[in-house]
């Protein structure tokens, strides 16, 4: 199936657009303050909550949605699946901004931030270190994005009038084009690494968090469920994004590729129930509120997707389909909030509750994925157009 | 039906380090333990009167800021980016026991294995140092650590994490004892070499077996602690706030599973190879349909 990409080129200013920018800058005001003030002064970390949203729902949830890059790449690129090639631009799109997000949470949240390069500093290398691992990565990976990119941009620019531009992308975009292959690869390993190191990270924690939640195969949960989730998020991100710029749903391309989440949901399942009865869970389902609430994300996640998405009749109704990854979309990140934030165990006696400034930071990042999302493929050439509309 | 999910946990840890990653266990390198000669610290909570000496001693020596509601007044209720250590009052029915609270200076420490830039050090004295310019922060090691001994500055723009150093620039460098140990009047502190302290302790046990918990809170728990810690014989370690652990701290089966993945490489270049190859076969088989498709046409 023949397909192009093209800018979409549509009045930027909705309500919505506006609504989100001024979010942002609120925002941006915000972070200059806890940079001015110190965490103490917007948040509520504590030493008994070192860990906040910031980096339970930014940084460990975001990544996680961001999942569908690496996935969609490794589709259409490595597995062949041609036909989803015009998934592939949006969801590298939604990557690279999710990661955007992801890094600006983490210079916000950590507390010596002047200092965030030290990780590849090599005297300071830590290989111990699954925090280590996840910052190498995540550097690694925004970089292969941005390269992974440049073709979006220099396709723009490949018949500008400027000569310099036209110059520049006409050859930088050959040959990224040409090496592309080497970076879609390396960028597919890297994320398995880090999402299945962010995983590794609460291993240490046993002591800290709900054993429905800890698990030696964190990292083995984590990885699959975001590979999961991220065939989740490029259905919505499809569908939201074609609403906006009012272009018609690619309701059967995404009605197939949905077909596939019940794979991966069928591998995360047994992982689980593998974890549930090896290490005699079981019983924790019925001891307390924890155990619903275990029930809970699990049917999110897992349960009713998996036997919804089964049926043909679900993944050809784009509106059954929307609400199923939504649900899905929920699960993983009540997955992540329980693992890391709403199970931990604090030193006794502390309590956490994010701030306003807190939530409204969040609120901007998420803001900033729409606005640069609908900025981005406004400009340049990210949406798949058929041949014939061109 | 209810689970105590602690002790659930420590089989599971225990039996997963075992089993599953025995190989990878093989290799997991620098097992280290508290050692004899390590320098130490014998908190003897039988002892304490509660006079918080050692605790306002140990600011001053540090510099740091008065902590609790009233400005005037240094009041602290648990550790802080403003108190390295404290007292504590425990009381139970009409028996009140003083704790003291600081890092333990493990001998496997959690902090050192996670902190993502090797900002932690377990100096060959057996002291575990901290160091602010590799530090970006991050706080994993307030979420490792099994005492929650590291703070943080949140009050401050430009933060550092805090905790106890053992007094190793202050005093140790210049031939003195820890501060709190040299301030403390009851001589419930006791500065010295780990072994020798072990060994008192048990004296002390031994002498006085009705006064004591039978314990000496810090010689195994996780590898073995610089800070021993003894308890009276009626009060339970635990409701003092030190946590009954097991001899292997738990960031060892996160180590062995991260080293698993990244066991010399071979996994991420083998998942590389691995792709690379399905994405040129599957080309091939591509351009081998187009030219079939062009001689067709
Ligand atoms: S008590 Fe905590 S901070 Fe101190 S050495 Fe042990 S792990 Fe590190
Ligand atoms: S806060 Fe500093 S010392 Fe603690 S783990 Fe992070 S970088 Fe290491």
């Amino acid at each position: 199936m023949e397909h192009n990409s093209a800018p979409m080129n549509q009045r930027l200013w909705t309500p919505w657009f506006t609504f989100g920018v001024i979010l942002i800058a609120i925002g941006a005001v915000l972070i200059v303050y806890r940079f001015i003030a110190g965490l103490g002064a917007v948040t509520n970390l504590s030493d008994g909550y070192p860990w906040g949203i910031w980096i339970a729902f930014d940084v460990v949830t975001g990544v996680a949605l961001a999942a569908g890059g690496f996935t969609m790449a490794a589709l259409v690129y490595v597995f062949n699946r041609g036909e989803y090639s015009p998934l592939v631009r949006p969801a590298l799109l939604t990557a690279l901004l999710g990661y955007a997000i992801a890094a600006t949470a983490i210079v916000i949240d950590v507390g010596r931030w002047w200092q965030i390069y030290n990780p590849v500093l090599p005297q300071y290398w830590q290989g111990n270190s699954p925090l280590f691992e996840v910052s190498i990565c995540v550097m690694i990976y925004i970089t292969i994005l941005i390269i992974e990119f440049v073709p979006v941009v220099s396709e723009k620019y490949k018949d500008s009038k400027k000569p310099f531009l036209r110059s520049l992308s006409n050859k930088l975009g050959p040959l990224v084009n040409k090496y592309l292959m080497v970076f879609i690869i390396l960028g597919i390993v890297i994320s398995t690494l880090h999402q299945s190191s962010l995983g590794a990270v609460m291993i240490a924690a046993v002591e800290r968090i709900h054993s429905l939640w800890w698990s030696p195969f964190l990292p083995l949960m984590f990885l699959i469920s975001a590979i999961a989730v991220g065939f989740a998020v490029v259905t919505v991100e499809s569908y939201v994004a074609a609403r906006s710029f009012k272009r018609p749903v690619e309701k059967d391309m995404l009605a197939r590729l949905a077909g596939i989440i019940p794979y991966v949901l069928g591998i995360y399942l047994v992982v689980k129930l593998f974890d549930l009865i090896f290490y005699g869970k079981i019983p924790l389902i019925f001891a307390d509120w924890w155990g619903l609430m275990y029930i809970i994300e699990m049917s999110l996640l897992v349960f009713i997707p998996f036997f919804m998405l089964l049926k043909k009749s679900v993944r050809f109704d784009i509106g059954k389909l929307l609400n199923v990854s939504i649900m899905m979309i929920a699960g993983i990140i009540l997955n992540r909030l329980n693992t890391y934030l709403f199970t931990y165990q604090p030193r006794p006696g502390e309590t956490y509750f994010p701030t306003l400034v807190e939530v409204l930071v969040t609120a901007a990042l998420i803001a900033l994925l729409f606005v640069g999302y609908k900025v981005l493929a406004s400009f340049f050439p990210v949406m798949s157009v058929s041949t014939e509309e061109k | 039906m209810s689970v105590n999910r602690r002790t659930f946990l420590k089989a599971t840890a225990a039996g997963v380090g075992g089993g599953m990653l025995a190989t990878q266990q093989a290799t997991a390198a620098r097992p280290r333990k508290a050692l004899d000669t390590d320098i130490s610290m014998l908190n003897d909570c039988t002892k304490c009167i509660g006079c918080r000496a050692c605790q306002s001693r140990c600011k001053e020596t540090h510099g740091l800021e008065r902590s609790g509601t009233d400005p005037r007044f240094d009041m602290p209720v648990d550790l802080s980016g403003r108190t390295l250590t404290l007292i504590k009052m425990h009381k139970q029915d009409d028996f009140f026991t003083f704790v003291k609270k600081q890092c333990l200076h493990c001998g496997d420490p959690s902090c050192v294995s996670v902190c993502p830039v090797s900002a932690f050090e377990k100096l060959d004295n057996g002291v575990v140092s901290y160091n602010k310019n590799a530090c970006i922060g991050c706080r994993y090691c307030m979420i490792a650590c099994p005492w929650d001994a590291p703070t943080f500055e949140y009050d401050k723009a430009l933060p550092v994490i805090q905790k106890c150093d053992f007094c190793k620039e202050a005093r140790l460098a210049h031939g003195l004892d820890p501060a709190c140990a040299s301030a403390c009047p009851a001589g419930a502190i006791k500065y010295g070499k780990r072994g020798d302290l072990i060994r008192e302790a048990h004296a002390r046990i031994r002498e006085n077996p009705e006064k004591y918990n039978d314990h000496v809170y810090g010689e195994h728990e996780l590898g073995g602690t610089s800070v021993l810690v003894l308890a009276p014989k009626e009060v339970r370690f635990e409701d003092l706030g030190y946590k009954l652990y097991g001899d292997t701290p738990p960031f060892r089966l996160q180590e062995d599973i991260q080293h698993g993945i990244f066991k010399y490489f071979i996994p991420p270049v083998a998942l590389y190879a691995v792709l690379g190859f399905i994405a040129y076969a599957n080309r091939r088989k591509d351009n081998d349909a187009t030219k079939k498709d062009d001689k067709k046409g």
